[in-house]
């Protein structure tokens, strides 16, 4: 993979091919290694390498970007080329902001060499203790383990220069009954491939399968749940289009104020909910600049269920009279956190008198971007809770709910961990309790 | 065979191939490029050396030029600022697939050279032999055909050679067009131009280039009440095609541009849905994605054996399905890889496996699973029914879906008359919220405008409109779809499926289509 010395001589050789003002030069290398498995084998395993440098050119406020692959002398220069004609027809950009100079950017910690270089002989044990496992109890795994090495590098010509290596890995798991009558589900996420339990990710799946056998039908409702740190970092994380400084100003956030302003400084939720990005927190991969390439930092966005900030790109602080955040600084990509409490998840279980304890959701869509109302459904193991106690497995549901009333009806917290949804959003979530949670249909689906 | 060493020279090295040269080939040639058959040969010779029972090799080009405009107004002025945003990208490399002990190996690479290419197929074999450890039992393939061919999507202009002022001109003025009513807060519109250069070719003798191109393109309006707290928006997304340029004035940016401008503003202020059953008519820029999850999405071979079972799902169609009724006599549906303008529509697929069309619900009755040659012989099918695609050259071809569509009814059922027979109803425009079940049973959908339907005519625009339905009752409902007149494709292009997660884009084709006493719920 690329080092920080071949990172900038490549950025310095592109920048110095054009004439242009203004240049920003983006590289992205990747090597991913995984391998899948279903129906008790192995079904697919890859090693792929792939590679990008993206030119970004301007004059007179016109930019035009140009995306490649082909790194040779002859292919830069064809690429810069492309991007100055792009520039040179693009009309200009009233809203471009002049690029940064020089930045000092904090190391983040999330890379692991083991990691980065992880092949068949680290990945496939981990494989085997899943299929093992399922086969003694007559189950049927699937699954994956992947992890990544990636390298980015951006330097533009006012000098700025920024390099980062990480590394990720995740190993989840789907057992099912061999005639599909139940399902159970357990993933990890980790920077750190060695961290990776496999065997107790395959107790977790299958005791989830046995335990959901024959699931009952509940009438569909509102309902107390408790969330497992997986399903609650699924929500949770959808709530971050609403803090955009733009659209708030422009009365399209849930943190809009009628007839204009904002929400900001208001207690909108209960006192324990806290929500913040953090890029140096080691547990979850992160770039150690924004979107704008100004340097991330930790921020708080709910602060003791106050809203502290919204996110606030150059343009928008320029025109506001605000401090940047940095356009994009608000994502899973600059290490979202939710703090969570003391209790345990059997702890939550034990406190509720009659609820639903969900382990994860999928096909999460927003249903009104204004709101963030979302549609979804739970998935690989769905109990009923009475008097505190697990009780009797239920059929799934599709819930309709936004993460902002989610938020306002949490009552617990558990421990925060970091988690990774099926359709890929990450952060760090505790389990919780939460009221009144919108239910409104049963799904035949196991 | 040494560990995979990805060295710091390697990753400068200048390279032999230059994409744009390689897969230049004379007009309507039939023969693939004599270069790209020598970087082919390189995978072959050396998978034989390892005594690989198969390979393949795609060695693949992506292009993708994307230019979009956005009005919105200036904060503290007020005054429309047009933002522009003009891209290209481009991606060029190739990938590798051997069976070894029975067992799947892959490895690609963006250095293609015939030295890289043998190393590279090295090591698809190292991992391939890992994976037989842990393999039930050896891979069969369906047998197929050796093919020596060149295809390309029909164009007369390819849309990369126009020049980006005409593109930008042309968006400008649609997105102009929107703003004219100053009611309206901003309007964005957008151009993409997509090409895949590929060729193939496989231990099984197979040689084949293709060109795919493929064109999207948006416009949207969105207006503001501030004093109620409320925003909306309206979407006019022309049908995704694979086409040339010739096709970009059929889209009608400019006449549809004056469509949405006045129903933006509508949709602002339309009441909100009551709840509970009504009759539908969906349109079928609506109805294309209730048809990908609901039907194509279900009939995957994959899913329903379980080998998706960890991410996108299983099925609630089984083997056990086939020959039995999931819906009304009024659906047929086809599964295509050669309709014309489809996005899915390619000559070859990943498995070199020559594109057909085949029929997966028959008036109702289950009939045909999508499958590749891997899975063709699960069904004790003979030859594949063309279904296997990677979405580029660093990832695995697996079973991806077809172009599928439903066939228009009778030449007499119009939408009005589809209309006229509704008491209570909703009609359906557009793409909205969508979301279903990994064994797509209950699924909901919203959609990008609403109007009412009562006693037999269409009323006034609503608002807050999704429906939920299980899959198999939702299509036994359907009593009746438009003629041929009405029937329209639409694409889409985001389909994710597999893991790590691929991208498919498809097309979905039918006629306004009529469903009784569907769940309608009123949203946010």
């Amino acid at each position: 993979m690329l080092t920080n010395d071949e990172a900038q001589q490549l950025a310095r050789k592109v920048i110095g091919l054009t004439t242009f003002p203004e240049c920003e030069a983006t590289i992205r290398a990747t090597e991913q290694a995984y391998t899948r498995f279903a129906n008790n084998g192995i079904t697919t395993a890859s090693l792929s390498v792939t590679r990008e440098l993206s030119i970004a050119v301007t004059r007179d406020n016109r930019t035009g970007v140009n995306t490649v692959n082909e790194f040779d002398d002859d292919s830069l220069r064809a690429a810069m080329r492309k991007a100055e004609e792009l520039a040179t027809i693009a009309p200009p950009n009233p809203e471009r902001m002049p690029p940064l100079g020089q930045q000092q950017y904090t190391a983040t910690h999330d890379f692991d060499d083991l990691t980065a270089k992880a092949r068949a002989p680290e990945m496939i044990p981990h494989v085997k203790t899943i299929i093992d496992a399922a086969q003694k109890q007559k189950l049927v795994a699937a699954g994956l383990i992947e992890r990544s090495h990636q390298v980015t590098a951006i330097a533009n010509k006012a000098g700025l220069f920024g390099f980062h290596e990480a590394s990720d890995s995740q190993l989840t798991t789907t057992v099912r009954m061999g005639d599909g009558s139940s399902s159970g589900w357990a993933g990890q996420p980790s920077t750190r491939i060695k961290e990776i339990d496999s065997a107790k990710l395959a107790d977790t799946a299958i005791g989830k399968c046995l335990r959901w056998k024959n699931p009952q039908r509940l009438d569909p409702g509102n309902y107390t749940v408790v969330l497992e740190p997986t399903a609650a970092g699924d929500l949770v994380r959808l709530i971050t289009p609403g803090f955009s400084a733009r659209n708030t100003d422009e009365g399209r956030s849930f943190l809009s104020k009628r007839g204009g302003g904002t929400l900001v400084g208001e207690k909108l939720f209960p006192e324990y909910i806290t929500l913040r990005s953090d890029p140096f927190d080691f547990r979850q991969p992160a770039l150690p600049w924004t979107g704008d390439l100004l340097p991330a930092r930790a921020m708080n966005w709910i602060d003791k269920g106050v809203v502290s900030n919204l996110t606030y790109d150059r343009y928008w602080a320029a025109k506001t009279g605000k401090e940047p955040t940095g356009g994009g600084g608000f994502r899973s990509s600059v290490g979202l956190t939710m703090e969570g409490g003391n209790e345990t998840l059997e702890t939550l279980i034990a406190s509720v008198e009659r609820g639903i304890l969900i382990t994860h959701f999928w096909y999460i869509r927003v249903v009104n971007p204004q709101t963030l109302q979302q549609t979804g459904l739970s998935r690989d193991g769905v109990f009923l809770i009475e008097n505190g106690k697990i009780t009797t497995p239920l059929m799934n549901f599709r819930f309709l709910e936004s993460p902002v009333r989610l938020l306002k009806n949490t009552r617990k917290l558990g421990p925060a961990i970091r988690v990774r949804g099926l359709e890929g959003g990450m952060m760090i979530a505790p389990a919780l309790v939460a009221t009144d949670f919108p239910l409104p249909s049963i799904s035949d689906a196991i | 065979m040494a560990r995979y060493m990805f060295t710091r020279r390697d990753f400068l090295a200048a390279q032999l191939a230059f994409a744009s040269q390689l897969f230049a080939a004379p007009k309507d040639s039939k023969s693939p490029s004599p270069d790209l058959e020598k970087l082919g040969s390189a995978a072959l010779a050396e998978a034989k050396k390892y005594k690989a029972s198969y390979c393949d090799i795609r060695i693949v080009r992506l292009r993708d030029q994307r230019v979009g405009l956005r009005l919105s107004p200036e904060r503290g002025t007020g005054k429309t600022l047009s933002v522009p945003n003009v891209s290209e990208d481009s991606s060029f490399g190739f990938g590798v697939r051997v069976i070894v002990n029975g067992a799947w190996g892959f490895a690609s690479s963006p250095i293609v050279t015939p030295q890289e290419i043998a190393r590279v197929t090295g090591e698809a074999v190292i991992i391939a032999k890992a994976n037989a450890s842990v393999q039930p039992k050896p891979l069969v393939l369906a047998p197929v055909k050796a093919y020596r061919d060149r295809w390309e999507t029909p164009h007369d202009k390819d849309p990369f050679a126009v020049p980006i002022g005409e593109k930008l001109e042309l968006l400008r003025a649609s997105a102009e067009e929107v703003k004219k009513n100053s009611k309206v807060f901003g309007s964005s519109a957008s151009l993409n131009f997509r090409s895949e250069d590929k060729y193939f070719a496989s231990s099984e003798g197979s040689s084949i280039q293709q060109l795919v191109l493929q064109i999207y393109g948006n416009l949207d309006a969105t207006a503001v009440d501030r004093d109620k707290g409320l925003s909306r928006t309206r979407t006019y997304s022309p049908t995704q095609a694979s086409a040339g340029w010739e096709y970009v004035p059929e889209m009608n940016l400019g006449e549809n541009a004056q469509r949405i401008r006045e129903e933006v503003l509508e949709h602002l202020a339309a009441p909100p849905v009551t709840a509970g059953k009504k009759d539908l008519v969906l349109m079928p820029n609506h109805l294309m994605l209730t048809i990908h999850e609901s039907v194509a999405h279900p009939t995957e071979l994959d899913r329903s054996l379980g080998y998706e079972a960890n991410y996108a799902g299983t099925s609630y169609i089984t083997l056990a399905t086939i020959g039995k009724r999931i819906a009304s006599e009024h659906c047929t549906f086809i599964g295509d890889r050669t309709s014309p303008r489809a996005l899915g529509t390619v000559g070859y697929d990943d498995d070199g496996v020559k594109t057909s069309q085949f029929t997966i619900i028959d008036k109702g009755i289950f009939r045909n699973f999508q499958t590749t040659r891997e899975q063709a012989p699960m069904v004790g099918d003979k030859e594949s029914h063309g279904c296997s695609q990677a979405d580029s050259w660093a990832t695995v071809p697996f079973q991806r879906m077809p172009n599928v569509w439903l066939k228009a009814g009778p030449a007499e059922t119009t939408l009005d008359s589809l209309i006229s027979g509704i008491d209570d109803g909703v009609l359906i425009d557009g793409r909205g919220s969508y979301s279903i079940d990994q064994q797509r049973y209950n699924f909901q959908f919203g959609g990008d405008a609403f109007w009412e339907i009562k006693g037999g005519k269409k009323r006034g625009m609503i608002s807050r409109v999704s429906y939920q339905a299980r899959t198999p009752d939702f299509w036994q409902a359907c009593d009746g779809t438009a003629g041929p007149s009405y029937w329209r494709q639409y694409g889409t292009t985001g389909d994710a499926k597999g893991e790590p997660t691929q991208i498919n884009s498809i097309s979905h084709g039918c006629s306004p289509t009529r469903f009784r006493g569907i769940n309608v719920i009123l949203t946010d």
